[in-house]
This record gives C-alpha cells, sequence and structure tokens, in this order.
C-alpha cells in the first residue's frame, strides 16, 4: 500500500520535524513524507526541501482555504496549526496514496510502523487514545485521567486512514469541521481537533482504537506504562515494541510531567535524553526561538490573542477587514486603537 | 461529589495539619468545653465557617472553591485542591494568634531569641517582627519543631564546607543552604520540591518549611528519587564532547625530537610490543597492574618489552584522521612522546627479530591504521588481543548502555543501540579491529569464560579467531576460617573505587538506607573515600609490592559480606577474587559478567536480580545467613598470573 505521512509545523518546530521524518525515513524510506508548513521561512534562512529528510512541503496558503488571510487570522499559532491538518488530508484522499497518517512534529519513532498499515487493511479509521489503561492513583487521575477529559479521548498527534470508505468520509467530516472549529476554548466543548475526535467512534464505522501501549508513549500515560530494553535491544513498553513517543512540552513542564510518572524507571529518560540530542544535533540558529511569521500585523507589531478572537466572534469585522494582518491604510489595528482596544497607534 | 474517603480517612488527613494550638486559642468555647477539637471541626466547626489553621480560612476557600463544600473543605483542599492550584488565604485569626503566641515564647519571637535567623523577615525586611499590624508570614516553623526535622549530622557530612567553617547547621540551611540548594535531611530535595511544586516556588519562600508546614501533611513528596541512574544519565557525556576534550588535552603535547628512540636501535631479537591506555607505570588500576606483571615476566625471560600508549587518555579508538602523539616505554624506562611514523621508522631501522609478538591490551586513544603501521614497521604479526573489557565490540568498552545498563552488546541496528550514546561510534570500533583481526594473526586472550563469550556473540572477528582463557589470578584453598561465634553486626563491605559503573552508587543506597540499622555495619575498603559518603572508609592501596592488601584488610576487618554490584560485566574481577580469598561472601547481579560467573560456579556468593531484592535481602534480615561465623569459609591463596608473558610459548 502506498502511504503518505504528513506533520504539521512552523520553523520554529523545524528541528522537530527533522527528527521525526528522519526516522520515518529510516523505518520506513518508501513512504511520501510531506511537510504542512503555516509559516514563512525567516530571513537568513534559506529553506530548501531539498535539504530536508522529507519529500516535499505544502504551505497552507495553498490548500485552497477560502479567504485565508481571514481565516488565519481567526487562529493562534496551535489552533491554525492544528486545523490545516484536516484540509490537508482530506485532499489527499484524492491524491494516489492508499494510507495516510498524520504525526506530530514532536513525534519520534522507535520501531516501524507496519503494523498499522496492516491494521488498515481491514479497519479505516486509527486513533490512539490518551489512556489505555485506567489510573488508580488520585494524583494521576486528577493530571491525567481528568485532563483528557477536558482536551479528548484520543490525543491526534496521530491519526491514520485509509484515503477510501470510511476513511476518506472522516477525513471530509474533519475538514469540514476543523475549517469552522479549531479552537483551543475548552468551555464551549473545543480542543482544537482533538474533542471532535471523540466523536468518532460514534460517527464512523471501520475505527481502530490502537490500544497497543507502544504508540504514542508520552508523559500522560507514562503511569500505566513501564519501559524495558532487552539484551536483544529491543525496547518495549508493558511488554509490546516501543513504536513512537511523543515528545510532548520539550523542556522544564515536560520534565516534570515526565518524572512524576516514570519514577525510577530509567529508560525513560535515556529515551528523553537521545531525543534531546536529536533536537540539538538539527536545530538551526538562523531560526529565531519562537519564530512564527503570522504572530504580527505587517507593521511588525504584535498580534494579541484578544485580537484573534475578537475578530472571528465578529463577523462585521471579517467583512470590514479582510486581510486583518493589513495596516495599510488604517485596517483591522487602526480599529482596535479607534475602539481603545490597544494603547498605541 | 462528596469524597469516598473513610471518616477515618478524612480526620487522619485533617490531623496532619490541623492547628490544635491556634483553633484552641481562637475558638476558646472549644477550649472550655474539653472537645477534641479536630473532631470538633469535622462535625461542627467546619459548617460554621471556622478556620483549622492560620493558613487557611475555610469561608474564603470555599468562596473560591464551591465545589469543597461536598466535602469538608479542608480536607478537600489538602487532598484534591491544592493540586489544582487552588491555593488557600490565611484566616482572618492568623495575625491575632501568631503574634499572641510570639508573646508566649512560640513562634517568630522564640525563634528569633533561640537564635532562628527567619530568613525571609531578615533577609527582605518584608516586615518588623515587632509589628504586629503587619500581615502574617505563616512559613515560620518553631527552631524545636525544625530540629526533629532537620538532621545536622547529614548537613554536616556531605558539605564539609560548613562543618569547616564551624556555622551552625541549621542556621546556615535557613539563611544561605536553602538558596544555594543544599538538602537539610535525606529525605528532602529542595531542587527537587521546588520543581515538582510550581506553587511554592511561586511564594518564594523557603520550601523546607512549606513542607514541615503543609506540605507533608498534604501528601506531597520531599524528595522525587529517581535512581542514581537517573542522576547518571543527566551528567552523560556524548561521544564527541569527550573526544573533544580529550583533544584538547592532547593540545599541549610536542613530539620529542627522534634521537629519543634511539635505544630501539638496539633491541634485542626478542621483543614484545604492547598497546594500552595509558602509562602503567605511572598509573593505578586493574590493567596496569596486569601489565605491571607481564612486565616483570618478560624481564625474567630476557625479552624486551616496548609498550605504547596514548600521551593523554582518549574515551575511544583515536579515528585516523585524529593525529595524535604516542608515549614510549622501553623496559619500563620513558624514552619520550613520539608520533606513529617516528616509532615506525626506528623500529625498521632496527630491523627485524625472530622473537617478536605484540598485545593489545586496549587500543583506546590509538589509531588502527598506525597500529598495523608500527606492528609492520617492527616486523611483528603474531600475538594477542586481551579481553580487559570490550573496546573490539564497541565504543562503549564496559558495554553499558548510556553508562546506566548493560547492554549485552545487541545487534548495531536494534533500537538500543540508537538511542545510545555510544551506537554510532560502535561501527568505527568493530570496523577498525575488522582490520587488524584480517592483518594479523591473532589469537584472543580472555581472562574468563564470561568474557569470552560476551565477546565472541558480539564481536565480528573471523569465526575461526583462535582463542584462550588465562585469568589473571588463581585461588588455592588454604584452611578454613575460624571465626569467633559471639553475634556483631554484619559486616557489609564495598572494595575498589567508587565509580558508577563499578556499583558504588547501589552500595551507597543501601548503606544509606540501611546505615541506622543495628544489625548492619557497613564499610568501604579503597584508595579514596566517595566524594560526600558517610559510609566509614579504610584505606588500603593494592599495588604490585603489595598485591594481597585488600584481601588483608577485608581478612582484617572480618568482612562477612562484599556488595559488587558491577552495572557493567566484568570481564574479570579481581576483587570477587579477593573477597573469596579472605573468606566474605558476595553478593552480585545477573549482569556482572565474571562476578556473576565466579560466585555461581564456586558457590562463593549470591546472584540477585535487582537492586530491589538486594534491599529486600538486608530489610528481611536473610543476608544474615551469610555471616563469616555461621559459613565458617574457606581461606584461599591468590596467585596471580604474569598475563601475556605466560603465554608467550604458545604464540612464538
Amino acid at each position: 500500500m502506498k502511504v503518505l505521512v504528513y506533520s504539521s509545523f512552523t520553523f520554529s518546530y523545524l528541528n522537530r520535524a527533522r527528527v521525526l521524518f528522519g526516522t520515518l525515513r529510516r523505518f520506513h524510506p518508501d513512504w511520501e513524507l510531506v511537510g504542512l508548513i503555516t509559516d514563512r521561512p525567516p530571513k537568513g534562512f534559506q529553506f530548501d526541501v531539498k535539504d530536508e529528510p522529507f519529500d516535499r512541503v505544502v504551505y497552507a496558503q495553498d490548500l485552497g482555504i477560502a479567504n485565508f488571510q481571514s481565516w488565519l487570522f481567526r487562529h493562534d499559532i496551535i489552533e491554525v496549526c492544528t486545523a490545516v491538518k484536516g484540509p490537508f488530508i482530506h485532499q489527499a484522499c484524492s491524491g494516489d496514496a492508499d494510507v495516510v497518517m498524520y504525526l506530530d512534529p514532536d513525534t519520534a519513532l522507535l520501531a516501524p510502523l507496519d503494523p498499522l498499515v496492516d491494521w488498515l487493511r481491514t479497519d479505516e479509521i486509527l486513533l490512539t487514545p490518551h489512556l489505555i489503561d485506567p489510573n488508580q492513583d488520585r494524583a494521576a487521575i486528577l493530571d491525567n485521567d481528568l485532563s483528557a477529559s477536558r482536551t479528548g479521548i484520543f490525543n491526534l498527534g496521530f491519526v491514520a486512514i485509509r484515503t477510501r470508505g470510511e476513511g476518506a468520509r472522516f477525513a471530509r467530516w474533519w475538514n469540514d469541521r476543523l475549517l469552522e472549529y479549531c479552537f483551543d476554548d475548552i468551555p464551549r466543548g473545543l480542543f482544537v481537533d482533538q474533542r471532535w475526535c471523540d466523536h468518532v467512534p460514534a460517527l464512523f464505522d471501520k475505527v481502530k482504537v490502537v490500544r497497543d501501549p507502544g504508540y504514542n508513549v508520552a508523559s500522560w500515560n507514562l503511569s500505566t506504562r513501564k519501559l524495558s530494553v532487552g539484551k536483544d535491544g529491543a525496547i518495549t513498553v508493558n511488554g509490546a515494541p516501543l513504536r513512537f513517543w511523543h515528545f510532548t512540552k520539550l523542556g522544564p513542564t515536560g520534565d516534570v510531567m515526565t518524572k512524576r510518572y516514570a519514577g525510577d524507571n530509567y529508560p525513560v529518560y535515556e529515551i528523553w535524553r537521545w531525543y534531546k540530542s536529536q533536537i540539538a544535533r538539527v536545530t538551526d540558529p538562523r531560526i529565531p526561538d519562537r519564530y512564527w511569521a503570522y504572530d504580527h500585523y505587517d507593521d511588525g507589531s504584535r498580534i494579541a490573542k484578544a485580537h484573534r478572537v475578537l475578530y472571528r466572534e465578529r463577523s462585521d469585522l471579517q467583512e470590514a477587514f479582510p486581510d486583518p494582518f493589513s495596516t495599510r491604510g488604517g485596517g483591522f489595528r487602526a480599529w482596535l486603537v479607534a475602539e481603545g482596544l490597544l494603547d498605541h497607534g | 461529589m462528596a469524597s469516598r474517603a473513610s471518616p477515618e480517612e478524612i480526620y487522619n488527613v485533617v490531623a496532619g495539619a490541623f492547628d490544635v494550638e491556634f483553633y484552641l486559642t481562637i475558638y476558646d468555647d472549644v477550649a472550655r468545653a474539653g472537645l477534641d477539637p479536630i473532631r470538633h471541626f469535622l462535625d461542627e466547626g467546619s459548617r460554621e465557617g471556622r478556620d483549622p489553621a492560620p493558613w487557611f480560612s475555610t469561608r474564603a476557600y470555599l468562596e473560591a472553591v464551591p465545589e469543597a463544600a461536598a466535602d469538608n473543605p479542608f480536607y478537600f483542599y489538602l487532598s484534591a485542591g491544592w493540586r489544582l492550584g487552588q491555593a488557600p488565604q490565611a484566616s482572618e485569626f492568623a495575625s491575632a494568634h501568631l503574634w499572641s503566641a510570639a508573646d508566649s515564647g512560640n513562634s517568630p519571637g522564640s525563634a528569633l531569641q533561640n537564635g532562628l535567623a527567619d530568613p525571609r523577615v531578615q533577609r527582605h525586611g518584608s516586615r518588623p517582627v515587632a509589628d504586629p499590624a503587619a500581615s502574617p508570614d505563616p512559613w515560620t516553623v518553631d527552631r524545636d519543631v525544625l530540629l526533629q526535622v532537620f538532621d545536622a549530622d547529614y548537613y554536616r557530612a556531605i558539605y564539609p564546607d560548613i562543618a569547616e567553617a564551624g556555622i551552625d547547621p541549621l542556621d546556615h540551611f535557613l539563611t544561605e543552604g536553602w538558596r544555594e540548594g543544599r538538602a537539610p535531611s535525606r529525605t528532602f530535595s529542595v531542587p527537587d520540591y521546588l520543581e515538582f511544586n510550581p506553587d511554592v516556588a511561586a511564594l518564594g519562600i523557603n520550601p523546607f518549611l512549606h513542607y514541615v508546614i503543609a506540605g507533608r501533611s498534604e501528601g506531597r513528596l520531599g524528595v522525587h528519587d529517581l535512581g542514581f541512574r537517573h542522576r547518571m544519565l543527566a551528567r552523560l557525556l556524548t561521544v564527541p564532547e569527550r573526544q573533544a576534550h580529550a583533544r584538547k588535552l592532547m593540545d599541549g603535547f610536542t613530539a620529542d625530537p627522534p634521537s629519543g628512540l634511539e635505544a630501539l636501535g638496539r633491541l634485542g631479537s626478542d621483543l614484545h610490543l604492547t598497546f594500552s591506555h595509558d602509562d602503567f607505570t605511572a598509573n593505578v588500576g586493574g590493567l596496569q597492574l596486569c601489565l605491571q606483571r607481564e612486565a616483570a615476566g618478560l624481564a625474567r625471560l630476557g625479552i624486551d618489552h616496548l609498550h605504547l600508549f596514548p600521551v593523554t587518555p582518549w574515551p575511544t579508538l583515536r579515528p585516523d584522521s585524529v593525529p595524535g602523539l604516542t608515549g614510549v616505554l622501553l623496559n619500563g624506562v620513558r624514552l619520550g612522546v613520539f608520533s606513529a611514523s617516528q616509532i615506525a621508522q626506528a623500529l625498521r631501522k632496527a630491523g627485524a627479530g625472530a622473537g617478536r609478538t605484540f598485545a593489545l591490551h586496549s587500543l583506546l586513544g590509538h589509531s588502527a591504521t598506525e597500529v598495523l603501521d608500527i606492528l609492520k614497521a617492527a616486523g611483528i604479526r603474531k600475538g594477542h588481543l586481551w579481553l580487559h573489557d570490550f573496546t573490539s565490540v564497541c565504543a562503549g568498552f564496559h558495554l553499558m548502555r548510556n553508562d546506566v545498563a548493560d547492554c549485552g552488546a545487541p545487534p548495531p541496528d536494534s533500537p538500543a543501540c540508537s538511542i545510545c550514546v555510544y551506537g554510532e561510534h560502535r561501527q568505527a570500533h568493530t570496523e577498525a579491529h575488522d582490520r587488524l583481526f584480517a592483518a594479523l594473526d591473532i589469537t584472543v586472550a580472555a581472562p574468563s569464560t564470561s568474557a569470552y563469550a560476551t565477546w565472541r556473540a558480539a564481536s565480528t572477528a573471523p569465526e575461526d579467531t583462535p582463542h584462550i582463557i588465562h585469568p589473571h589470578a588463581t585461588l588455592t584453598p588454604t584452611q578454613a576460617s575460624t571465626p569467633a561465634g559471639r553475634k556483631a553486626p554484619l559486616k557489609v563491605a564495598y572494595v575498589g573505587m567508587t565509580a558508577l559503573h563499578k556499583g558504588w552508587a547501589a552500595f551507597e543506597d543501601l548503606a544509606e538506607a540501611f546505615g541506622d540499622d543495628p544489625r548492619y555495619a557497613f564499610l568501604h575498603l579503597g584508595s579514596r573515600p566517595g566524594p560526600g559518603s558517610r559510609v566509614p572508609f579504610r584505606q588500603v592501596s593494592v599495588s604490585a609490592q603489595g598485591p594481597m592488601a585488600m584481601r588483608d584488610a577485608l581478612m582484617e576487618e572480618a568482612v562477612d559480606v562484599v556488595v559488587l554490584w558491577s552495572l557493567c560485566r566484568e570481564t574479570f574481577s579481581l576483587a570477587a577474587h579477593e573477597a573469596t580469598s579472605a573468606g566474605a561472601f558476595i553478593l552480585t547481579h545477573a549482569d556482572s559478567g565474571n562476578i556473576a560467573a565466579f560466585a555461581r560456579l564456586g558457590d562463593f556468593g549470591q546472584v540477585l536480580d535487582s537492586e530491589a531484592d538486594l534491599a529486600a535481602l538486608f530489610r528481611s534480615g536473610q543476608v544474615a545467613e551469610h555471616a563469616r561465623r555461621r559459613r565458617k569459609p574457606m581461606l584461599h591463596d591468590l596467585t596471580f598470573s604474569e598475563t601475556t608473558a605466560d603465554l608467550l610459548g604458545t604464540a612464538r
């Protein structure tokens, strides 16, 4: 089966994407690897896909999203990088791939993913839940079970579909929802793309909930997953081969969550050490920390999250300012100033 | 939803943080009625909006967290709320209570009179001590209370600068120590507590005071023991980092003029050329002792001994692309430092000889190409490759994945190798050795069967490579010991250097856990004590002149059990032989190579599965079965080999 894997990121996450795609190339040299980028390269950084461990790049503005600038402005960086996953997977169903798989840029493979492709010979949608075993410890319930209840049962750092039947139907539905409702708004039942997928087992057939502990290992499920490294060189999670890890929150926050639940299960720290060294190796110092081309108006001033929220909630503003990034001749920013919603002009 | 906890559990949790004195002082109706204040609070007080401690306002908490009303709000906070970041507000009575307590000799006033410098008051001057109108500081603890939980002995032991300066440990901790991240006891870590409790870190207070006042009864952990392997991983260096360091060390050296090698022109026909990682006459260690004995054997046989070593230590083979300098010893005399081409040229000039052999003891710091050039120049093809370690199989020559666990040398493309610091550098070592095996007539010499078995399974050397098992030492039974029959604490020793891969951390953990247990007495015998260690230490240095020093010390101390918890598979454990010769029982684990094989072979010890099993053996007391007075062990003489010198008959 022809497999296409894509990941959605901005240039500040290029280092993570490089590690992910490097591991994909290692284990699956024949899979097509696509970087889906919602960003523009920073000044002084020459980006050439020929130098990257993926086959091609698709920029978000080329997905054919209507009123792209307006649509983009309604989202913050996490929301938009998640939202573009929908149109891409939907459009990929019209291509020649039999299987399309999404992986977050901060995941990395430790072993081949062939069993996923095998499952997709019978099932058409694969999802990995945050938790596959209930926690018993109160702190773990508060940290992990309730967190999953708020943000979504399945972790959408991974999804894989057949490009036909139920898989294609899911892709269409996901596309439609994410184009309109991909926001971090937990009180209203939205957490980007994830809460939507709570509906998937109810809305679609041929859904396989991957309960193999070797997939999507992350700090939120370490409380029920134990790593071992055998003398044969195999790395296992609760006895199953470790397939891919989700290195969420690289930095002090992620470290604390990992330590809290890994305890003295030291192979977990070996894996993190490896990941950090891989990231350090492929990090390009020419990309400024936290860089994103769409975090400011075209006059260089920062866009506050509140401005994005206001804009997305007001169709009149969307009509009046179809390119809210633009400050030429006034624009949305000037309107904010006039309304007293910005301190200075 | 109300708690499913039993009333007893709720009582116990609340009691842990409940301030009886505060409650009885503020609510004198409870005091007058002679009621149990905690029971009163649980049954009625909480519903009446009374506060259980000066730092907790029941009403304010219920306003902020209405769902806590389903439970006792104080219990809700202690068991769940704190995790959600629901910080409590101080009781409206806190101020009055604290200052009345200060007046009566409790709390801040008396603490200061006793010499306790409250760092918040003194350092930041947040409020004058005598100003009762100022806002109360709930994070103060009576010095007497602190002294019960602060381990002054521990503080002095691990921070010798405090003992040397003659500073009171508690004063130091309260003023400077906590800010420097120092530990007030074995069971509390300042950095751990701040890292895992960001709400406490945000308060900017001494986290130990928080732990004593509130944290421990809230179920927070004082220390997050992630194990010594986590600590090792945190400071693990990559191979390129280590190589860069080695290159820097080498930079200070230049080659001596070739005239320094003139002595090579007078070499006899019989020559034995050895390679190792250092100058065995100048350094101390097991391999150095082997070479010293080899040198003595060669001298006795009348064979010239030329020894080559990298001028500075190297973590791996030296890549051919990196120029290096080689130290030269001829019959124990240092000729100087030279390039490989200088050495090859001098040997070529000296001409060939019939009785010439080599021994590769360690190729760390050597380039395979240079080794081949030198041997070719000397006209030598025949020799031994010693398995003192597994340099010929991997750059991680101890076969320790990421320096934390025995790896067993799995296939190089295995997941384990892919996450290991040595994984990418393994091929350079196997390829270099493949070239040596192809060009030379090598017999592999293993000091133990277990070392050979590991090497054979992992090596890429030709299957028909000849080998010989030649132990560095052998035991000869002498007499059964006749220990005194009186009961004494079981004496448990660690032998040798305190390197982590030798198992020091596991032993230290054991000694810390059972150090106060009267059933056991722990002891470290070696050349240097462990850094900051509290384990009693006796200096013992083994040398060619005093080869039995460790055995003699073990006998003098009447050591019952030696913990040989090497994390790497030892190719030959002299310590195991010393322990057995002295009649001590060995405790080890399955991955320790020759130690485990030796312990099993002669029933000299017990092979356990894990550190948890080791601790369980001590906890249960079963380890006492191995007391010398119960076993009446056989004592042995130790006879040392002369390494390659013993084998030259076979090689020539």
